[in-house]
């Protein structure tokens, strides 16, 4: 008796469970963001990219800045005032109205907050008729590209506490928030008064999953629609699958060795070019990566302008590496390892695990780096740890990976990255010819020459030492169709998707 | 290794389903300890052209995805796990072994806070104590020996701190005090052959699970740190590429069932 | 009473030692807290000089360690568990948002083990030596043997990816509980099978029951009428030991099917250095296995009122 109720409770289940996986209405995007808060300056990215929250400026996949809910932006001839002209009939999904004074409120708020505004010149944003008036202390560029950034997003005043603190997310997307649990778990739909185009698919709900494994086990289980950031490994597998599509872009995010040039083994620019010729990066690209090629310069073909074709490419030679570092004073001990003066030429390389592919390549480095003398530690710790290492001087090498257009014009990220010694930039290492040029590019003096003239600098110098540039990788279920990869990882693109008939 | 060491003791001879426990961990550490000696290699030499291909003779299990033998990884990975576990096990034996006849002999309030504290750990997952000093301590293996022993030695102190009031109260032990016996003598001729049989099964147990938290922070990323071999570390890294390469996952999955079916035989019964 | 007294003691014994250990625990953390925090709260990209300073402002991170201490213990007797570091929400609507998530896991889990393993056990127990019972035994010794994450691994890769059957991952629907609770469930079941197949073959062999045989009662009614009271007794006791291997069953199974409970947080919160979530959780899990015990200790005495003398 009791044996043929548990049989037929087994048959029952195992009958239910195919319906259970069937998919709902809903597209299910899971990448591995997790929301912390409904806070902008924090989570911001994840509303942006979900279409709930947007900037006045957006950018086109080819980094063209283009209309967001500014209409157009002007400058004045000091290069001092910059007026942005607000979009029309905007609502905020409460309803209210999108005015020149809740957009001050917002970019207020996102200045006072840490972040990339708060670099700026600014010296006061103001409200006029339709109108936005930012002004600067002295003349900056890069200016609306800033405010394309995701924590320049336009929210409305009750999104916010007095004290400025996010407490709920009323953008002006084409989705609205229906609900929110923090830290994993986001659903939103289409929002009726959008002033743009309707999206085609009216529910779509976002799960944060840290684990790159299990990202890629619920695209192969179509569990998933949407699966955003996969590792190279799941790649190849998915590729073998007839039900989902892996898309790929190159994005301006570069895989490189911060160095810390205020070493006594890293002071000579010799000695950073041995480490840099002792690097397989095809090896590195094709079998770790699954990626076409390796990094031949700093900016990969994708940051317009930075990237020069001319430039020799950065390429593995283990002899020449070796002579370099004779010729620096370094032989071999007895364990193979280098020595000069007493010291031992070993080096630790930080890193984290925030981005799967980084401890990986780090285990790679420590076996072709040995291979010209130098013995390589691997701290593989939380992401803190380098930025908190070039405050203190204590890092040595750090591998992290670098995104240029966090901002869309990469001059943001240059200048404070080689210029202002930010802390994931170069270390320790100052160059003239190369801050005055930067300088006159953010001001807004000089094009294309310039910039392939400071790239060329970085890659005599090596203040960092490039590796590969990423691709950019998600997987797409063959139930819907329209899906794009923006280079600018600024948006997922859910808009322009639809259902596959 | 230890483990067997610990059966030296006096105790019931052993049974069949202990014997295949016994011969199970004896082909581990056969293939952890000899099998690189036949097959010489380094868990850590990559050849990123052989990255997942298929077995040869210098990596009888193949390679994993950046070309290291999964052969020479995985015997050293049998190694690294066991030692930890078994240094904890020891720590917290003596420890719990110590504390316990301390505890049962004296009773009033070092009894008392003694049992306090236990209760308390008791009441904390294990994983949670273990995470708390991974993240304290420098260096990940001290960190998980010393989180280990933290939570093991209450199992090694209950069962002695019982065991000892017990013996402590029986005539045998009156005689041997009434005839001027000396606290060590009383321990080792009528406490320890007590306790000793309790003392392997508690310690194959807590061998097992010391091996299975190792493995399982490994596969969730907050135990040991790549490119050390561990074995729940070579599980995830070949998690993704179980369709290219089903018998590079299956190799550790295999042998840490093994070692863990091993020592749980072995253990036997909770009730010898 | 004097049962409660000691669980009393015991509470009050785990909520000095978590509140105190996790405290001194977290301040020894290497790293400057401030750092972790900011790069758990503006993620690697954006982690710099500046979000750290702003971190170390808000927090106060520079006070001394006994004022904070005070602090927290002064708090927690006004049931004021603080802010999260890194989110800036309340610790207890989190932990009250993460436990339910946890909880409801643990016991779909409880109940799917009690399905599956003290039938199987009554069965076996009935027949000592029969093929079930030497077959139960050979397989909760395997399962046993097998370490939870492997047991997640096996199911997402047969169940999920193979089959198409289930989500691999995930939660929000019921079929997103079935996986994870199965995993945790079978490692239950396997003890739970054999703690009722020992109860039952021990009663099984009882005068009373091969009288109640005897006086013509069948199989079924005996079980029912004098088998499972006293089968449910050494099961229930092993349910409050149990709690534990569930909980840290649930920090591991969390992890990998991304599940959004106590023990995801826990593990995320050791890592930013969030010393009000960590407290918070540990003092909850702790807190709840003695309630748990307590509450089981009542229902021995129920059960069983031999125990009560």
């Amino acid at each position: 008796m009791t044996k043929l109720t548990l049989r037929a409770a087994l048959a029952l289940t195992c009958l239910s469970m195919p319906m259970l996986a069937q998919a709902d209405e809903t597209l299910d995007v899971v990448a591995q963001f997790e929301i912390q808060a409904p806070e902008p300056s924090t989570s911001g990215y994840i509303f942006t990219r979900m279409g709930v929250a947007e900037t006045l400026v957006n950018a086109h996949s080819d980094g063209t800045l283009t209309p967001g809910l500014a209409t157009s932006w002007e400058v004045s001839e000091d290069g001092l005032t910059w007026a942005f002209a607000l979009r029309d009939g905007v609502l905020f999904h409460d309803g209210t109205k999108m005015t020149a004074d809740t957009v001050v409120n917002a970019l207020e708020i996102a200045r006072a907050k840490p972040g990339p505004l708060q670099t700026l010149p600014i010296t006061g944003i103001a409200a006029s008729e339709g109108t936005v008036t930012v002004t600067l202390s002295e003349p900056f560029a890069a200016l609306p590209a800033f405010l394309a950034e995701f924590r320049s997003q336009i929210l409305s005043p009750g999104s916010f506490a007095p004290d400025g603190t996010g407490v709920k997310i009323i953008g002006t997307g084409p989705y609205r928030i229906t609900a929110i649990e923090p830290p994993l778990s986001l659903d939103a739909s289409a929002f009726a008064d959008y002033w743009g185009a309707a999206p085609h698919i009216a529910d779509v709900s976002y799960t944060g999953v840290s684990r790159v494994e299990t990202r890629a086990l619920m695209a192969e289980s179509g569990e998933a629609e949407f699966v955003f950031g996969l590792d190279p490994a799941s790649v190849s597998r998915l590729n073998m699958l007839d039900t989902v599509e892996v898309l790929s872009v190159a994005i301006p995010r570069t895989l490189l060795i911060k160095v810390n040039a205020g070493h006594p083994f890293l002071n000579e620019r010799d000695a950073r070019r041995a480490l840099s010729l002792a690097i397989d990066r095809t090896g590195i690209a094709k079998a770790v990566l699954r990626y076409p090629e390796g990094a031949g310069q700093l900016f990969p073909p994708s940051v317009a302008g930075w990237h020069d074709d001319t430039l020799a490419p950065l390429g593995q030679d283990v002899e020449a590496a070796k002579t370099l570092l004779r010729n620096l004073g370094w032989a071999a001990g007895s364990d193979g390892i280098l020595r000069r003066d007493g010291a031992r030429f070993e080096l630790t390389l930080t890193t984290y695990p925030d981005r799967p592919e980084l401890p990986l390549v780090a285990a790679v480095l420590e076996q072709q780096f040995r291979a010209i003398g130098v013995d390589l530690a691997i701290n593989t710790t939380n992401s803190s740890e380098i930025p908190a290492g070039h405050q203190n001087g204590t890092l040595e090498l750090g591998l992290i990976a670098r995104n240029f257009s966090l901002i869309p014009d990469p001059i943001g990220t240059v200048l404070s990255d080689y210029v202002g010694n930010g802390d994931w930039g170069a270390m320790n290492w100052q160059n003239e010819g190369f801050t005055a040029l930067v300088r006159g590019l953010a001001r807004g003096e000089g094009g294309d020459a310039e910039r392939a003239q400071a790239a060329g600098i970085l890659q005599a110098e090596l203040p960092i030492i490039p590796i590969a540039w990423y691709q950019q990788t998600l997987a797409v279920s063959d139930k819907v169709t329209g899906a794009t990869i923006d280079p600018f990882e600024r948006s997922f693109g859910l808009q322009t998707m639809r259902w596959a008939e | 290794m230890s483990v067997l060491d610990l059966s030296a003791a006096p105790q019931p001879p052993l049974s069949a389903t202990r014997r295949v426990g016994v011969v199970l961990i004896a082909l581990v550490a056969a293939l952890s300890l000899l099998g690189p000696l036949i097959v010489q290699g380094d868990p850590y030499a990559q050849s990123l052209m052989k990255a997942l291909a298929g077995p040869d003779a210098a990596a009888p299990l193949g390679y994993d995805h950046l070309g290291r033998s999964v052969f020479h990884r995985l015997a050293y990975a049998l190694r690294l796990s066991p030692v930890i576990a078994l240094a904890a096990v020891m720590t917290a034996g003596a420890a719990g072994l110590a504390l316990g006849t301390l505890s049962a002999a004296k009773g009033g309030w070092i009894d008392r806070c003694l049992v306090m504290l236990a209760d308390a750990l008791l009441a904390l997952p294990g994983l949670l104590l273990i995470l708390m000093v991974l993240a304290m301590v420098p260096g990940t293996a001290l960190g998980f020996w010393a989180g280990l022993s933290l939570v093991l030695w209450v199992e090694f102190f209950r069962l002695t701190r019982a065991a000892t009031r017990e013996t402590l109260a029986s005539p045998a032990v009156q005689a041997s005090r009434l005839l001027g016996f000396g606290a060590a003598y009383v321990f080792r001729v009528h406490i320890w052959p007590e306790i000793a049989p309790m003392m392997l099964t508690a310690a194959a147990f807590g061998t097992a699970t010391a091996i299975m938290a190792i493995a399982a922070l490994g596969f969730v990323h907050v135990g040991m740190r790549a490119p050390t071999p561990e074995l729940g570390l070579m599980m995830v890294e070949l998690l993704p590429y179980w369709r290219e390469a089903p018998l590079a996952l299956l190799a550790p999955v295999l042998a840490t069932f093994a070692l863990l079916l091993g020592l749980t035989l072995l253990a036997g019964s909770r009730k010898t | 009473m004097s049962a409660i007294v000691s669980r009393l003691v015991q509470a009050l014994m785990v909520a000095i030692l978590i509140g105190t250990a996790t405290f001194v625990m977290m301040r020894s953390l290497p790293g400057d807290a401030a750092w972790r925090i900011a790069a758990g709260r503006y993620g690697y990209d954006n982690v710099d000089a500046a979000a750290a300073d702003a971190v170390r402002a808000e927090l106060g991170l520079d006070g001394p360690a006994h004022m904070a201490l005070l602090q927290w213990l002064g708090d927690l007797v006004r049931l004021d568990f603080g802010n999260s570091l890194v989110t800036g929400q309340p610790v207890v609507d989190e932990i009250a948002h993460q436990l339910g998530a946890s909880a409801s896991l643990a016991l779909v889990a409880v109940l799917l083990s009690l399905v599956i393993g003290p039938p199987l056990g009554i069965l076996a127990g009935l027949r000592p030596g029969g093929r079930l019972d030497r077959a139960l035994l050979v397989t909760s010794t395997g399962i046993k043997a097998v370490p939870q994450f492997l047991v997640a691994l096996v199911l997402i890769v047969i169940l999920a990816v193979q089959l198409r059957w289930l989500p691999a991952a995930g939660h929000g629907a019921a079929r997103h509980f079935i996986l994870p609770s199965l995993t945790l469930a079978l490692g239950l079941a396997a003890v739970n099978a054999r703690i009722a197949r020992d109860a039952m073959a021990r009663i099984a062999d009882m005068p009373f029951w091969r009288f109640a045989q005897w006086k013509g009662l069948s199989e079924r009614q005996t079980l029912l009428r004098h088998g499972l009271r006293n089968v449910s007794v050494p099961l229930i006791t092993y349910l409050g030991l149990q709690f534990v291997t569930l909980v840290e069953g649930v920090i591991i199974v969390e992890s990998v099917f991304g599940w959004p409970g106590i023990g995801h947080a826990l593990v995320h919160a050791i890592f930013s250095r969030d010393v009000p979530m960590v407290q918070g959780t540990a003092l909850v899990l702790g807190l709840g296995f003695v309630l748990v015990n307590a509450a089981i200790d009542l229902a021995i005495r129920h059960l069983d009122p031999r125990t009560a003398a």
